[in-house]
């Protein structure tokens, strides 16, 4: 848009201290945010939501500007995909950004994002969409198979903090303290994430022989003394072996890059053979 | 059984609601156990519930649909399962390998929204450029409906007709055909172990692997105890790489100085 309208959009938002947003407009851009990834499209990914979100504190912005409104919705409207819980922190902080400096801040707006969108996403997706399904979903599995619905119950409590409190909570931050908060916080989320994955592997150790079943019929016959390999060995000395194999070889197959559909194909397939001829049970 | 229409339009509500949640206020996206027990609980039986949604979870685990890709809809085909295996009487596998087909194919669905968002995001911005604010803003809600919808459909087709089909295929199977994939039921958390590994440094921390395996396998502790003590292990890890961050910043501040 010419140049002209920046220039008189820029005089608009001065006022006394500046903030022309109340906390209560912040929150309700929070609220809105929960759109999410329902206005993912192959195109602009999350921007439809960040229209949805932003639209009525950019109006509170620019107010009767309409000029001013339309280029600054046209500018959340460019691609835009952040860990949705996170993501609060660059549109919170953009908002500011445009409360202080109207439309001429739109250009460093986006810079913003888009310069951050990745590291923000890597350490959101690494807690939040990894290790904590990991943990939670594992416990909440285990706790399942012998009935008991809690750990599902406890999952719900720590995703209604560590989701959508965070998604709510991270525009108040994005939009007080702006973008410093992630380049201070990244090296100690870097060594969380690589601690937790020790509980991680702890967990997922003790959770191969526990949750992975699988055993054989097979018999070794030995002159007249005939021996079961499940009853008289994986039973007794080598517990949860054939689990242990079976985890090596479906890693080895992923590692290699096989579909895990294909994965899953195989191993109904590995089981009617089992089945048909009386090898696995 | 013979379910009820009130249970048919609860659960396809269910898939709905589940769909828009994961998406959106993303509070139980991830939680396979929690949707299959509701299915359980209106179906009147939460314990097979819970056993579908296990298996579903631990398949699951590892498996994250990062960056607007693509997985198997896992919380739908423990639904998917629950609702099949309560319908129809069957084993837990069988279950499973319905929900598993419906939940990959349901990802066809997912792809078709994601494209027809593309013009509601055109649509979008062509109001705002228009100064037609309210419906810039209304428009957006086409998505979560679209979205609903790709899991609401094929869980309201399953209702309708799935006891039914899988029963007149399970009536001309051979016997190992469900003894099969009954056993395939028990095998098939080894997925989400595998998938687990290759995302965690899985060669540099293998002995935390091994430990935990002994706690279970051989001590018999169940995870909770497990996860404590891995917990544990954790906290001295974050201890050690902090105070090495630490110290690595003081050097290279000093070393700073020495230069100057």
């Amino acid at each position: 848009m010419s140049k002209q309208i920046e220039q008189e959009s820029m005089k608009a938002p001065a006022e006394e201290n500046g903030r022309l947003l109340t906390d209560k407009d912040i929150r309700k851009c929070a609220w809105r945010w929960c759109m999410s990834v329902n206005g993912f499209n192959y195109e602009t990914q999350l921007a439809p939501s960040v229209v949805f979100s932003e639209a009525d504190a950019l109006k509170k912005i620019y107010r009767d500007d309409d000029a001013a409104y339309r280029d600054s919705l046209t500018n959340s409207a460019k691609y835009f995909n952040v860990t949705p819980p996170v993501a609060g922190i660059l549109l919170g902080a953009g908002l500011a950004m445009e409360e202080k400096n109207g439309t001429a801040a739109l250009g460093a707006v986006q810079d913003l994002k888009v310069g951050l969108m990745g590291s923000l996403s890597g350490i959101g997706d690494a807690i939040i969409w990894i290790l904590i399904p990991t943990i939670f979903g594992s416990i909440s599995a285990y706790l399942a198979q012998s009935g008991n619905p809690i750990g599902a119950l406890l999952f719900v409590a720590v995703n209604l903090v560590f989701s959508l409190g965070v998604k709510i909570k991270s525009w108040d931050l994005g939009y007080h303290f702006g973008t410093q908060l992630v380049t201070n916080l990244a090296d100690k989320v870097a060594a969380l994430t690589e601690a937790m994955s020790v509980l991680g592997l702890t967990v997922v150790g003790a959770l191969i022989p526990s949750v992975v079943k699988l055993s054989t019929k097979l018999t070794i016959n030995i002159g007249d003394v005939s021996f079961g390999l499940q009853e008289g060995l994986f039973d007794k000395i080598l517990l949860g072996l054939l689990p242990v194999c079976a985890t090596a070889i479906v890693y080895q197959l992923i590692k290699k890059g096989v579909s895990t559909n294909k994965i899953i194909l195989g191993i109904i397939v590995f089981c009617w053979l089992g089945a048909a001829f009386g090898f696995i049970g | 059984m013979q379910i009820a229409v009130w249970q048919i339009v609860v659960i396809t509500l269910l898939a709905f609601i589940y769909r828009v949640d994961r998406l959106g206020t993303q509070v139980c996206g991830h939680n396979a156990v929690l949707y299959a027990w509701l299915v359980g609980l209106i179906l009147g039986d939460g314990m097979t519930g819970l056993i579908v949604g296990a298996s579903v979870q631990l398949m699951s685990l590892g498996v994250a649909a990062l960056a607007g890709s693509s997985v198997p809809d896992y919380p739908l085909a423990g639904m998917v399962g629950t609702a099949v295996c309560i319908m129809t009487g069957q084993d837990e596998g069988v279950g499973l390998a319905v929900g598993i087909a419906v939940g990959t194919m349901g990802v066809q669905l997912d792809v078709l929204a994601k494209t027809a968002n593309v013009f509601m995001a055109h649509k979008q911005l062509e109001y705002a450029q228009d100064g037609q604010y309210e419906k810039m803003k209304a428009v957006t809600l086409v998505g979560p409906v679209l979205f609903g919808l790709t899991d609401a459909i094929p869980m309201l087709i399953v209702l309708a007709f799935g006891g039914d089909v899988v029963n007149a295929i399970l009536s001309v199977v051979p016997a190992w055909f469900t003894k099969g994939l009954s056993l395939a039921g028990g095998l098939l958390p080894v997925i989400g172990m595998g998938a687990l590994l290759t995302y965690m440094p899985a060669k540099q921390y293998f002995s935390f692997l091994a430990i935990g395996f002994v706690l279970s396998a051989y001590l018999g502790l169940s995870i909770l105890p497990v996860a404590i003590l891995g917990g544990a292990a954790a906290y001295e890890v974050y201890k050690n790489l902090t105070s090495r961050i630490a110290e690595e910043s003081i050097a290279t501040a000093e070393g700073g100085l020495e230069d100057e």
